[in-house]
């Protein structure tokens, strides 16, 4: 197993002009992510953190305009490829106390050296699924024949009947019942549990290094999301899948993921293994441990007790305070440290071997 | 002054059907014969005074139609709707309208339940001058910064368009605009929906304070069970129309009868814990079969791993043999179900 | 080609909320700007001639003085083969469609607001009846329709504008009937009803006020660009307003046998008036369409 991590991020920035606004909507200020092959990341924010523009960036899914994307995403199977390679050509930035105040873009410069980056990578090496199966898909289209068109693109089968059969063979893998039937469904002709199985052996058909999961499971009822988690278990264990696993369902992720990063307001507040960082009095992140205990679980239950929310709204990423992200609603500020939340924003620190936390408390 | 033990509502053998053509549901039109989909069917339950009752299921499961025909934006196929011991379902919309103060409701859908060219002021103004049309300015603006506190919302949000709160913002205006009518029943459909987790915390936490406070009576509607059984008295169990389970909270979530039920509940531990599979409904039973055919006699019997697991009794799936609900041990508890699931000790 | 993004400021305030007129294309304000400029100047001529504040008589003639082109011996818009002055009689000429013209528009937003609201709110035969009728008028050439009640009745300008009201009420209907519908999808209509909100204030308040103002705002720029078209039409025809009183229209027509002679001006000046006019309401409505109704996605 190579040494070297399948995926690294380091300090990605998309942002976003508002013209209503007129400013920067900071969707993503600053990331470093890596993923090891073989593993699964889980990244859990709510809504604002920018987990899924994170991804959605690496991957040029982000409309070049009029969203702006600096930063190193390298991406290694065997050759490594950075895939912002050449952007920084086609824009001038002007900053001001480290943050991007203006920009000057040459569109279709940018758009064509984004898609000459990620030819070859996207849909091919790096797989993508989302949330809403079925926009997702072709409606006109059966799924048998979608998914036999990306055997045909992406992988060496040549022949028409081959590539069906490949199709037929990923939708059983899938766990569809009577794949041969199905084949030629159209993707309103299944339910929305069917179609995100269909989505995830289109993006397997691929046979991809990296599979990205955007809120897989979100929309479905909540007997069919225990399902297909089941399903991306049973594939990590079966095929060996390397996974970023995106969601702002804990459950989901601390059910599927090895190591995960914690995001907030455009950063990542928190990263380490699952079951330590996901435990709640592991002595993580404020924000870590306070989205923990306000979730319904047994302990609350139990007692039939208040949940112990955070107060005060999530962070509004035009408006980014100084010093920590997170200090206008962190409940265990004291005094020691006030002076330094408030004035500088904390590096994202180790705490212990594998385990950082983006705090003050935990720094000197 | 009605007694202490009569309920404030009483819905007694409610349905709604909706005719369809073609599409998704042509199926069940098939076999029904008559081109109707049943999305409420014989649905009954009490409400009363200070209690949350929650009504739980998966979507298409009928709970959202149900709350919106207690408050008659449809109008209903059969059954009775009492409220505070008057008969509503006989009342036409102008007689109605002078109860509708009483019986409000949180809509699931944050942003079409406000008129995105009213200012928030104007909103709560129309609300509050609805039920008092005589109040005047002072006292006006003094009930709306009062509402507006009920809600933990800062009075500069008064002059923003809905385009400019946040979903949680969206969701407590929908709450104030409500209360604003001083109702003593607040139909709640998924109040958390579209929330952040952050979020969610903090409205569930409210609308417990403002129950306290103001001795409201709640129908819960959610899909979320964990949920439901923390903030409500009694949970209602539906699938597919029919109320299949309802009792205490504790009782139906920790130790169901009913094998939807349970599966409900074990799809949502299933999902957090590591270990995978380790529920006492055996999940494969029913793999991939989720594209409901509703059949007659039980709706639940296609998904049924006791169905399965007891070799397919004819019982049922015999249309004159339709599960009920009945008293299983304890009468607060009743289960539909010809086999339900042996009683465990309950939580201490 | 390069774009500039900036950030306006350090900290964006809570309100950014911005007007519809910042946010508009430059090409719109433009639009706004003229139509408004033409609306104000039509008023304010209106309220003139209304009170014989006018800078010269309409009638007096000038012998002296025949035929003058623009600024020529104190005339500011010369004068005509009678040596009236240009100016005052345009001034007056709006007499001739200013209140008919709100009368048509009066009209056609009431009656099209309330079949609109009908339709769409209630739907079933109100629908139909309303895109039946819509499509009978429709169907028929509007200028034509007028000359055949004028040959049959004879009426005067203000029936006139009536029928053209009534006349335009059905286009007012469908789009009425196309926003109410849109906006019945929409869930504040039931949580209106839901709160008790009466129904009268649901349809005049929640649909009508907050909803179609600005539609029917440039409705009623439409309907005035109209009547000053017919009214002229008519005049210029012979029918509407006769000699010596002025309406644009007989204005253009008298000039016109001068046309030859190589008297341009005195058909062109009330001409013009009636272009800048027309195209003035023209762009006012239509920039305000953009503005308002370009479908608004934030």
């Amino acid at each position: 197993m190579s040494s070297q991590p399948i995926l690294r991020i380091e300090d990605l920035r998309t942002y976003f002009h508002s013209r209503v606004k007129q400013a920067f909507v900071r969707s993503v200020d600053g990331v470093d992510l890596e993923v090891a092959q073989g593993e699964t990341l889980g990244v859990v924010g709510e809504s604002g953190s920018g987990k899924s523009v994170t991804m959605l960036s690496a991957m040029g899914l982000v409309s070049a305009q009029p969203g702006i994307v600096t930063g190193r995403v390298v991406f290694d199977d065997g050759t490594p490829r950075e895939l912002l390679e050449g952007l920084g050509r086609h824009v001038a930035l002007e900053r001001r106390d480290g943050r991007i105040m203006g920009v000057e873009k040459d569109e279709r410069g940018w758009r064509a050296q984004a898609e000459r980056n990620l030819t070859g990578v996207r849909g091919r090496r790096i797989a993508m699924i989302f949330q809403n199966p079925k926009a997702a898909m072709n409606p006109f289209e059966t799924i048998g024949r979608q998914i036999a068109e990306t055997v045909r693109l992406h992988t060496g089968v040549k022949t028409a009947h081959e590539a069906r059969e490949r199709a037929i063979h990923w939708l059983g893998e899938v766990r569809i019942d009577s794949p041969r039937l199905r084949y030629d469904n159209h993707p309103h002709g299944l339910s929305g549990g069917m179609c995100q199985r269909a989505m995830i052996a289109m993006a397997l058909a691929a046979e991809p290094r990296l599979l990205i999961a955007d809120e897989p499971t979100t929309g479905l009822d909540a007997t069919i999301q225990a399902r297909i988690v089941d399903l991306l278990a049973e594939l990590r264990e079966r095929l060996g899948m390397t996974m970023v696993l995106i969601s702002h369902d804990i459950g989901v992720i601390v059910r599927l993921s090895d190591r995960v990063a914690v995001m907030y307001g455009g950063r990542v507040m928190e990263s380490g293994p699952a079951a330590e960082v996901l435990t709640e009095g592991g002595g993580g992140h404020p924000y870590t441990q306070a989205l923990l205990a306000s979730i319904p679980q047994e302990r609350n239950l139990r007692e039939k007790g208040r949940l112990p929310a955070i107060e005060g709204e999530v962070l509004d990423t035009i408006n980014v305070p100084r010093g920590c992200r997170f200090r206008e609603r962190c409940q265990r500020i004291h005094d020691s440290v006030r002076a330094r939340c408030e004035e500088h924003e904390p590096e994202l620190a180790e705490v212990s071997p594998g385990r950082r936390v983006r705090c003050w408390l935990y720094q000197a | 002054m009605e007694p202490m033990d009569s309920p404030l509502l009483e819905v007694r053998n409610l349905s709604k059907h909706f005719s369809q053509r073609g599409g998704l549901f042509a199926a069940l039109a098939r076999e029904r014969g008559t081109g109707v989909i049943p999305a409420v069917d014989d649905v009954s339950f009490d409400l009363h005074a200070n209690e949350t009752l929650g009504l739980v299921g998966e979507s298409g499961c009928g709970k959202t139609t149900t709350g919106k025909a207690i408050l008659k934006l449809m109008p209903v196929t059969a059954g009775r709707i009492r409220y505070a011991g008057r008969d509503i379902t006989v009342l036409s919309q102008e007689e109605f309208r002078p109860l509708r103060r009483e019986i409000q409701m949180i809509f699931q859908d944050l942003d079409a339940a406000l008129n995105p060219k009213m200012r928030i002021e104007s909103v709560l103004r129309e609300a509050v001058l609805l039920c008092e049309p005589t109040l005047a300015s002072g006292a006006l603006q003094a009930r709306i910064y009062e509402l507006l506190e009920l809600v933990n919302l800062k009075k500069n949000k008064l002059s923003s368009f809905p385009s400019e709160l946040s979903g949680g913002e969206k969701r407590r205006i929908g709450i104030a605009r409500a209360l604003a009518m001083r109702p003593r029943l607040i139909v709640a459909d998924e109040p958390t929906s579209a929330l952040d987790v952050s979020i969610q915390a903090q409205v569930i936490n409210l609308l417990r304070d403002l129950q306290s406070q103001l001795g409201l009576s709640y129908l819960f509607i959610s899909h979320d069970l964990q949920l439901v059984e923390l903030v409500s008295h009694r949970v209602a169990v539906m699938y597919l129309g029919r109320i299949v389970e309802m009792g205490p909270a504790e009782r139906v979530a920790h130790a169901p009868r009913h094998p939807y039920t349970a599966v409900l509940w074990s799809s949502l531990v299933e999902k957090m814990s590591r270990e995978g599979a380790a529920s006492s409904v055996a999940p494969s039973a029913w793999g991939v079969f989720d594209f409901e055919r509703p059949t007659e006699g039980c709706r639940f019997a296609p998904r049924c791993p006791v169905y399965a697991a007891r070799g397919r009794p004819a019982q049922c799936t015999d249309a004159s043999q339709a599960p009920r609900l009945a008293a299983a041990d304890g009468g607060a508890h009743v289960v539909a179900c010809h086999f339900p699931l042996p009683a465990q000790a309950g939580p201490g | 080609m390069t774009t500039r993004y900036s950030q306006a400021q350090e900290r964006v305030s809570e309100y950014s909320q911005l007007s519809a007129w910042s946010t508009a294309r430059r090409a719109d304000r433009w639009r706004v700007l003229y139509g408004a400029a033409v609306a104000v100047l039509v008023l304010v001529s209106y309220a003139l001639g209304a009170l014989h504040w006018l800078p010269r008589d309409p009638e007096a003639m000038d012998l002296q003085a025949m035929l003058l082109g623009p600024i020529e011996q104190g005339y500011l818009l010369g004068t005509d083969f009678m040596g009236r002055d240009i100016l005052t009689r345009l001034i007056l000429g709006i007499q001739a469609y200013f209140l008919p013209g709100l009368l048509s528009i009066a009209i056609a937003l009431t009656l099209g607001a309330l079949l609109g609201v009908l339709a769409g709110y209630r739907g079933g035969r109100a629908e139909m009846g309303v895109t039946y009728l819509s499509n009978l008028v429709d169907s028929m050439p509007r200028l034509v329709l007028m000359l055949l009640v004028i040959a049959a009745f004879k009426p005067g300008i203000y029936t006139i504008m009536a029928v053209v009201g009534l006349t335009t009420a059905p286009t007012v209907a469908t789009l009425v009937k196309g926003k109410v519908l849109m906006l019945k999808a929409r869930n504040f209509i039931e949580s209106a009803v839901a709160l008790g909100v009466p129904p009268r204030a649901i349809v005049f308040r929640h649909i009508l006020w907050y909803n179609c103002r600005t539609l029917l705002l440039i409705q009623a720029t439409l309907g005035m660009a109209e009547a000053v078209l017919i009214e002229t039409s008519l005049s210029y025809l012979g029918f509407g307003v006769q000699e010596p009183t002025p309406s644009w229209g007989n204005m253009v027509q008298a000039g016109a046998n001068y046309l030859l002679q190589g008297n341009l001006w005195v058909s062109s000046a009330p001409a013009l008036a009636i272009l800048a006019t027309v195209l003035g309401f023209h762009l006012l409505g239509d920039g305000l369409n953009n503005m308002f109704e370009g479908g608004q996605r934030r």
